[in-house]
């Protein structure tokens, strides 16, 4: 984390040179040819080196987008520069240029790992003399090598993915495109890849991540977009955007949640004057109170609530998370939380990357 | 600004600015090997290459063979063997069966992303489709070659003729039946490929090769002379492709003009038979082949606007 925090400021520095954008999409429209706006007016300024994320829910216009910035898609207006080269007026240098890796996994199922990987080499046109080299460490890279030979219809989902990923990477493009990369995995496979993509990016390679993973993105990217139905709705450091909504959040879990009984509780809280203009929120089993100054509250908070008679079972302090910077930005959940079984994988990481 | 880190040893080194370039040559041969892997790994590939006509061509000679001895000798004045008279019905059925499974791998492709994979990377479009093409192809190759080697086989068993009683036209006229089996399995393949484009679906494609395969052998010359059969069945074999691929072969190894659709005389002996069928084939190449080529371009730019 400490690594790639200091590469980001490095690059403040450098911004206004200008001339590293790795990605540089400038107020691109997509209209389908049935009227759907399915992009509207997203403009993205990438550096080189970045590890950029693109989160929004399904839906948002992610996968559109990403398509437009790979060449399988002209924009209806608009334009894109990858690399310095314009993806309408020259796609063939933009797509020598990048790995893309598609949401759905493309690999050659008929294939062994090492075939997929000689054909990918092919397709790019990687010198015969550095092809078995290659082919090798991306092998290692994404552990296969045991299975190299086998044919991979039989892989799971996870090994076909570090497979389709090892492909991308075949003619070192200076960009990775990945769109949604981890979507269906089990939490150790994510790890693996999110392990991976780190390792690419510190050698170097922009990239540019597509997640609906608020903790993906917290974990991964030195900056990102929020997008919501077809606009970019705020951009930057995920830690700039979380302290932007403010110091910390109250989680209280209240023994009885009637609805008269949290009725009492946010009153109790309105009246504390340590929490004036506090953002209070009523959830399943309690509320959720936002505010500047919620630490310095705490005990006043409970006094408040004792006073009221309202019995508190559960108690937690916490600093916002992209869910809370979506949550106030849009007034909707991110979809992100209804995936249950996945969110509790991703806590764990997430909290460990806090701690570093 | 790209920062290099030594001490991940085994993995990427420095990204290069461009992949180096390559020849649109270079792309027809990448994907004609892959496709060709591919067939030989696929056992349904096989197995309607190499088993299917092997058991047609015996089962065929042995049923429809004790009973068409007067319809040929009807048909033809000199006596002919029903192996030498269905060898080309073979050729042409093996041809077709192949031909129509073209359009299976591109859907296989569309299914598995590699279709996009190959878009979005810097190969040459036309090359990769050209390549999976010639892969078909010397798959229709080898199995004409093959069934005119089991036809001898069978041949010799049952009469003990020689090579020369059995394509009476020898290697040039080997070599001809060969061409006349690619131009017939393109028109087909071109087929195979529209109906893919169309459906997007496995099993309809699947589903449309068979249902024209099995039919439309029956309504042409393949089986038995056309003389001999209902007035209905030669209505359509006028209209039929399989008509001209058959007939044209069967002049090929006949040495003799045998078409009875049209009647065509401005050439000599089998020309008279070999130039309408290969004119008629060019045709149906020309219109399905512009048609597969305009939807596969559609699909390959599918969402550009």
């Amino acid at each position: 984390m400490t690594k790639g925090q200091t590469r980001s400021q490095q690059k403040g520095t450098d911004r206004s040179a200008e001339t590293d954008l790795a990605i540089d999409a400038q107020n691109v429209r997509v209209t389908y040819e049935d009227g759907t706006e399915a992009v509207r007016g997203v403009s993205l300024r990438v550096e080189k080196g970045e590890f950029f994320g693109f989160l929004g829910p399904n839906g948002a216009g992610k996968t559109t987008t990403i398509k437009t910035l790979v060449t399988l898609l002209h924009p209806t207006r608009g334009s894109v520069r990858i690399n310095g080269y314009d993806t309408a007026a020259n796609p063939q240098a933009v797509r020598e240029s990048i790995g893309y890796m598609a949401q759905e996994t493309s690999i050659d199922r008929e294939l062994t790992p090492r075939e997929n990987l000689r054909l990918t080499c092919k397709l790019y046109g990687v010198p015969e003399s550095e092809r078995e080299d290659r082919i090798e460490e991306l092998l290692d890279l994404v552990d296969l090598q045991d299975v190299a030979d086998t044919r991979s219809e039989t892989f799971s989902g996870g090994m076909k993915k570090r497979l389709d990923a090892a492909t991308v990477l075949v003619h070192r493009p200076p960009v990775v495109f990945l769109d949604e990369p981890t979507t269906g995995l089990d939490p150790e496979a994510r790890m693996r890849l999110w392990d991976y993509f780190e390792r690419i990016n510190d050698q170097g390679t922009t990239v540019f991540l597509t997640t609906q993973y608020l903790e993906e993105a917290d974990h991964l990217c030195e900056r990102l977009s929020l997008l919501q139905d077809g606009q970019v709705i705020a951009t930057g450091a995920p830690e700039t955007l979380k302290s932007e909504i403010g110091a910390a959040i109250f989680e209280v879990t209240l023994a009885d949640p009637t609805e008269q009984q949290t009725e009492c509780a946010v009153q109790a809280v309105q009246r504390i004057g340590a929490l004036e203009g506090a953002l209070i929120e009523t959830t399943d089993d309690g509320l959720s109170v936002r505010a500047e100054r919620a630490r310095e509250a705490t005990s006043e908070l409970f006094v408040a609530l004792d006073d009221a008679g309202v019995s508190v079972s559960g108690f937690d302090i916490r600093s916002p998370t992209l869910d809370d910077v979506f949550l106030a930005l849009t007034g909707e959940d991110s979809t992100a939380a209804a995936d249950e079984a996945t969110n509790e994988g991703m806590a764990s990481v997430s909290a460990q990357g806090v701690t570093k | 600004m790209s920062g290099q880190f030594d001490g991940d040893g085994a993995v990427v080194s420095e990204p290069t600015q461009k992949a180096p370039g390559r020849s649109a040559t270079a792309d027809v041969r990448v994907s004609f090997r892959r496709w060709l892997v591919k067939n030989v790994r696929n056992p349904y590939v096989v197995f309607t290459s190499l088993v299917q006509p092997v058991i047609f061509f015996v089962l065929f000679v042995e049923v429809f063979g004790a009973v068409s001895g007067d319809a040929l000798s009807q048909a033809f004045d000199s006596n002919i063997s029903y192996v030498t008279y269905l060898s080309p019905a073979i050729i042409i059925m093996s041809t077709l069966s192949s031909a129509a499974t073209s359009g299976i791998g591109l859907v296989d492709d569309m299914e598995e992303g590699m279709f996009e994979k190959v878009l979005v990377s810097p190969m040459n479009r036309s090359a990769m489709f050209l390549g999976k093409l010639l892969s078909e192809v010397a798959r229709i190759v080898v199995q004409t070659m093959i069934i005119l080697l089991l036809g001898y086989l069978l041949l010799t068993l049952k009469t003990g003729s020689s090579t020369g009683q059995y394509v009476r036209t020898g290697i040039p006229g080997i070599l001809g039946i060969v061409l006349i089996t690619v131009l017939f399995g393109g028109a087909f393949m071109a087929y195979s490929n529209i109906v893919a484009l169309v459906s997007r679906d496995q099993e309809a494609t699947i589903m449309f090769s068979n249902l024209l395969t099995f039919p439309l052998m029956f309504v042409s010359s393949a089986f038995l002379p056309l003389d001999v059969l209902p007035g209905w069945i030669n209505a359509i074999a006028v209209v039929n492709p399989i008509t001209y691929g058959v007939d044209s072969v069967r002049a090929i190894m006949l040495g003799r003009d045998v078409m009875t659709v049209l009647d065509v005389t401005a050439f000599s002996g089998l020309w008279s038979t070999v130039v309408p069928g290969i004119t008629v084939l060019t045709g149906f190449n020309l219109i399905l082949g512009t048609v597969a080529v305009r939807l596969l371009r559609r699909a390959a730019r599918a969402e550009v606007q």
